[in-house]
């Protein structure tokens, strides 16, 4: 058939109803005269003609309707009147419509918020040409799990043999920042050093000039700089001519070259103002490994042969340095790489908010059927009337259908708030942030939850009524009893309810239990009374002058009033640690398939560990008089209690040796003078590990000292001291920024953030949905109570107490409750699982918080039954029994 | 009404309307007249049937519609058939006569 004939033919009838009504009515009149006349022909009278023939054609109307059903737009009418009828009945009960808009309008709004959040991270791909591509390579030790970052030598090793990539890049690891001078205030921006190709890997066109130019990495090079779109926006005010301006970072001119377009933002946890140039010098030594390489992948090429590359070419470096550990390739997919401990996180969150989702259905469900009960009588005179019960059912789905679709457009407001209050207000530190909002995706799924909602709430509600027994409602005048079945599948659905929120609630629990333990894990310092400062040095000071300029300034800030102590370190807790090193304890033999034995490892001054408060178990501190190493004075380090505790099992390891590095029978013996308490420098959460601090004067950490913290201990409030330490610090050089300044317990907390959101947000959602189920029992319990007045008031005549009354009515929520409860453990034990990678020192069956939160369920429950049972002992039988 | 012997068999009734249009344009009634006399009275079309019978055919563009006078000088809605609807009645008698001589031989088998 035609389609678009039929269709233009639908769309005119449509919109000339009152002609094509008309034209009908003509053709049928004729046709009855017709059929008359050929019975007047036949020999009849012309009355009884015309009543015979009436009798033949049937009713007219019913004719007519025949004839108005045949074409495909008499299915849209059916649905206008049905959702005309649907908004009539709901504003018609608007206390009911004003309970179903808002449980939809939450359970949508969230769950679109938080696939906004998922599709963005999670689920579009990046937003570059064949993002699937870009690969970031690093290298670790055969054994171990995750990306790790890459030494200079097997970087370059690896860019001047490998097939498998079209390209390869390198930043910076360490993600450092510049100091920014010459623009008003010295200050630090945050950047990243790349090499020269970084920004055709991505293949992103800047904004204004040019990437870097080959060459441009070389040693030697003239400084260049690309910038942001907003840094160019903030601290140049978008002038159109910034190309070619200059800005000094870290005490040397750079030429901006080009300025990057907003979408752009790699690494992307932060923001990056400036990209600057990393030059690989050529290695002495295979550590540090401190770069992140990135590439693109070559098209039919695979990760797993690029890896395998990798690996060949990595062990050709190991045999350079054969002192150096075995290391192989590891590779991630650039996205992959990009989310990478987000991912459990944010799918946990999207779990539990469709869990929140289904209870505000249930709910919704049960608000449907309790009142489709009550409508019993006038389905059942619709049905008598001759309505199918196909169409009854889908009538009464149009209803739920407007109900969702309503409550959808209130959630999709709620979460367009909820996402901006994200943007604004929540951890600031997750990757592609800059591309969250709500998009044709989003609001696609946000459409296929609400319709999905609206049959699933709508369904069991619509099959219970239409149920073909006319006789009983139409008998039945005052009392509108429910059929059983109803009462089944209301009761059926609550225990559904009550399962899936003891799930969420100890969800909740479980992240609340392991994010108690995370606040009160010691970290190892005495956080109170603490700023911490960054201070980085350009390279206009050579070494000595570095540590000169270390001495004087300390002497000074020591001296200031109200500062009790103020030391430098390159790592701070509690998750600013700059590097690990591998170690060897005297005696313990050079063998470099030994499992890896690494130990942080910083260099600090003096007064460090009295400043942050690190306790002295045993020895001594370092002291300015200490003499730098030299033919004479060997080297000294301070080692933490668990390297005490691991690698010289109850001996006094003061005055023992050790030496750092890969192993080496020629490097260095280091003294042991001191022993401290354990630091989290790689974060709360982490296993407490060896760690060995150095003196920053020793001329083998020189380099490292040119970017250090600064850790000061006060007498009274820590921030009052920050503009007498500014001023001591420009006195001694204009240019240098004071950066990064935060109390330590700013830090503490800061680390947390993530966690506390998370679990915030978790236990928001439980909290919710132990509302809704409570909202739900008490709901039941009401209605079972106002359907059995008549039963409860011939018991009580007949001498039943009012104990016997509330136990036979709580007995009915108990039993649902024990039920669900039962259900939910069950769903708790296999799906807390998933979150094992979010629990800190917290099992995944974790007993208490099983047995918490079922017992507040248990309590919330019996209140919201209690209430309404209370009710049903004050029936006066008198009164229930004249009810009826 | 006897309806299970006069009751035609399911989908039949466009192919015999467009079959009785072929012969000469006609109104409803005269359409649903030659229907129950060819067929000797076995089958009878009640307008409820009839009258969205029409509907579907117009919309397929098999039949068209004119206003007419009758011969007893009444007017009445007459029924073309186009040349669309002339060639679907051709494929539909073909298929409907493979398919009788083979239910004819299934139930004489």
């Amino acid at each position: 058939m035609n389609v678009f004939r039929s269709f233009t033919a639908g769309l005119k009838e449509l919109l000339r109803r009152d002609k094509t009504e008309s034209e009908l009515n003509e053709e049928l009149n004729a046709y009855l005269q017709n059929a008359a006349d050929a019975k007047v022909q036949a020999g009849a009278t012309p009355e009884e003609a015309l009543r015979s023939a009436r009798l033949e054609m049937g009713g007219m109307e019913s004719v007519k309707h025949q004839v108005r059903t045949a074409g495909w737009e008499s299915a849209l009418e059916v649905f206008a009147q049905d959702v005309r009828y649907g908004v009539r009945i709901l504003l018609k009960s608007p206390l009911f419509t004003a309970v179903a808009l808002t449980t939809i309008a939450i359970g949508i709004g969230a769950n679109t918020a938080m696939f906004s959040l998922v599709d963005a991270i999670l689920l579009r791909p990046l937003p570059y040409p064949d993002p699937q591509r870009l690969i970031v390579v690093g290298t670790h030790q055969r054994d171990e799990s995750g990306m790790s970052a890459m030494g200079t030598a097997d970087f370059l090793a690896w860019r001047d043999h490998q097939h498998s990539f079209e390209q390869v890049a390198v930043l910076d690891g360490a993600g450092s920042s510049f100091a920014l001078s010459g623009m008003g205030a010295p200050e630090q921006i945050p950047g990243v050093g790349v090499s020269a190709n970084f920004f055709s890997i991505f293949g992103v066109a800047p904004l204004k000039g040019r990437g870097f130019n080959p060459g441009e990495d070389l040693p030697g090079a003239p400084g260049v700089v690309v910038i942001s779109e907003q840094f160019w926006r903030d601290h140049l005010g978008s002038d159109p001519e910034v190309l070619n301006r200059t800005l000094t970072l870290n005490g040397k001119q750079h030429t901006i070259v080009g300025v990057m377009p907003a979408g752009f933002r790699f690494p992307s946890r932060r923001p990056v103002d400036v990209w600057a140039i990393h030059t690989l010098n050529p290695p002495t030594s295979r550590p540090p490994y401190g770069l992140i390489a990135l590439g693109r992948l070559k098209p039919g090429i695979s990760i797993r042969q690029a890896e395998a590359e990798l690996d060949q070419i990595a062990a050709q470096v190991t045999a350079q340095f054969p002192s150096s550990q075995e290391l192989v390739g590891v590779m991630m997919p650039m996205k992959e790489w990009m989310v990478r401990d987000f991912s459990t996180a944010l799918l946990v969150l999207l779990g539990a908010i469709g869990l929140l989702l289904l209870i505000a259905v249930v709910n919704v469900a049960n608000l449907l059927l309790a009142r489709a009960t009550a409508r019993q009588r006038e389905v059942a005179v619709r049905m008598a009337l001759g309505a199918s019960r196909k169409r009854v059912v889908r009538q009464l789905l149009t209803e739920s259908a407007v109900l969702s679709l309503l409550g959808g457009v209130l959630g999709l407001l709620l979460a367009w708030l909820a996402v901006r209050a994200f943007l604004a207000f929540g951890p600031g530190q997750m990757p592609r942030l800059n591309e969250v909002g709500i998009n044709s995706g989003v609001l696609l799924f946000t459409f296929v939850i609400c319709v999905g909602s609206g049959i699933l709430f709508g369904l069991a509600p619509a099959i219970e009524i239409s149920r073909p027994s006319l006789a009983d409602p139409l008998k039945d005048t005052t009392r509108s009893s429910s059929p059983a079945s109803a009462h089944r599948t209301h009761r059926a659905l609550l225990v559904f309810e009550v399962a899936l929120s003891l799930l969420l609630m100890i969800g909740s629990g479980l992240l609340i239990r392991s994010f108690v333990r995370l606040s009160d894990v010691n970290p190892g310092v005495q956080a109170d009374h603490v700023i911490t400062a960054a201070i980085s040095l350009p390279n206009k000071y050579a070494e000595p002058q570095i540590q000169q300029f270390w001495q004087q300034f300390l002497e000074k800030a020591g001296a200031l009033p109200g500062v009790k102590a103020a030391g430098i370190t390159m790592s701070l807790p509690p998750n600013l640690l700059e590097i690990t090193n591998p170690f060897t304890v005297e005696g313990q033999g050079y063998d470099r398939h030994r499992q890896s034995q690494l130990a942080e490892e910083m260099s600090v001054s003096p007064d460090y560990f009295r400043a942050l408060g690190i306790p002295l178990m045993k020895g001594r501190f370092f002291s300015p008089s200490d003499r730098v190493a030299g033919e004479k004075d060997p080297m000294i380090v301070i080692i933490n209690e668990t390297m005490a505790r691991q690698y010289f099992k109850g001996k006094d390891p003061i005055g023992r040796r050790i030496q750092t590095g890969d192993p080496d029978p020629k490097s260095p013996w280091e003294t042991i003078v001191g022993v401290v308490g354990d630091v989290k420098y790689s974060g709360l959460d982490s296993a407490p590990g060896p760690t060995i601090y150095v003196p920053y004067n020793e001329n083998a950490w020189a380099g490292w000292a040119r970017e250090m913290y600064l850790v000061v201990r006060s007498t009274g409030n820590a921030p009052d001291l920050v503009p007498a330490i500014r001023t001591q610090l420009a006195s001694m050089d204009s240019t240098l920024p004071l950066a990064q300044v935060h109390t330590m317990e700013e830090l503490l907390d800061e680390s947390l953030v993530q966690q506390r959101f998370r679990t915030w947000l978790i236990s928001g959602f439980a909290a919710l949905s132990l509302l809704l189920s409570a909202i739900g029992l008490y709901a039941l319990i009401s209605y079972s109570v106002s359907q059995r007045t008549r039963e409860i008031g011939v018991r009580v005549a007949l001498g039943a107490q009012r104990s016997n009354v509330l136990g036979m009515v709580l007995k009915e929520g108990l039993q649902l409750l024990m039920f669900g409860l039962l259900l939910g453990l069950v769903g708790a034990f296999s799906a807390t699982r998933i979150m094992r990678s979010l629990l800190y020192s917290t099992s995944a069956t974790d007993a208490l918080s099983f047995i918490a939160t079922s017992l507040t369920l248990v309590a919330v429950a019996l209140l919201a039954c209690y209430i309404p049972a209370r009710r049903a002992t004050k029936v006066d039988p008198m009164v229930a029994l004249r009810y009826e | 009404m006897a309806e299970k012997n006069t009751a035609l068999v399911q989908g039949t009734l466009d192919m015999l309307i467009l079959k009785t249009l072929a012969l000469e344009s006609m109104h409803a009634h005269g359409i649903g007249l030659r229907i129950e006399q060819i067929s000797q009275g076995v089958f009878q079309v009640n307008p409820g049937s009839l009258f969205p019978a029409f509907k579907r055919l117009e919309r397929a563009g098999w039949v068209n519609s004119e206003w007419r006078a009758t011969e007893n000088n009444r007017r009445a809605k007459y029924y073309v058939l186009t040349a669309s609807g002339r060639k679907q009645l051709k494929s539909e008698t073909r298929d409907w006569k493979t398919q009788s001589v083979a239910i004819a031989r299934i139930l004489e088998a």
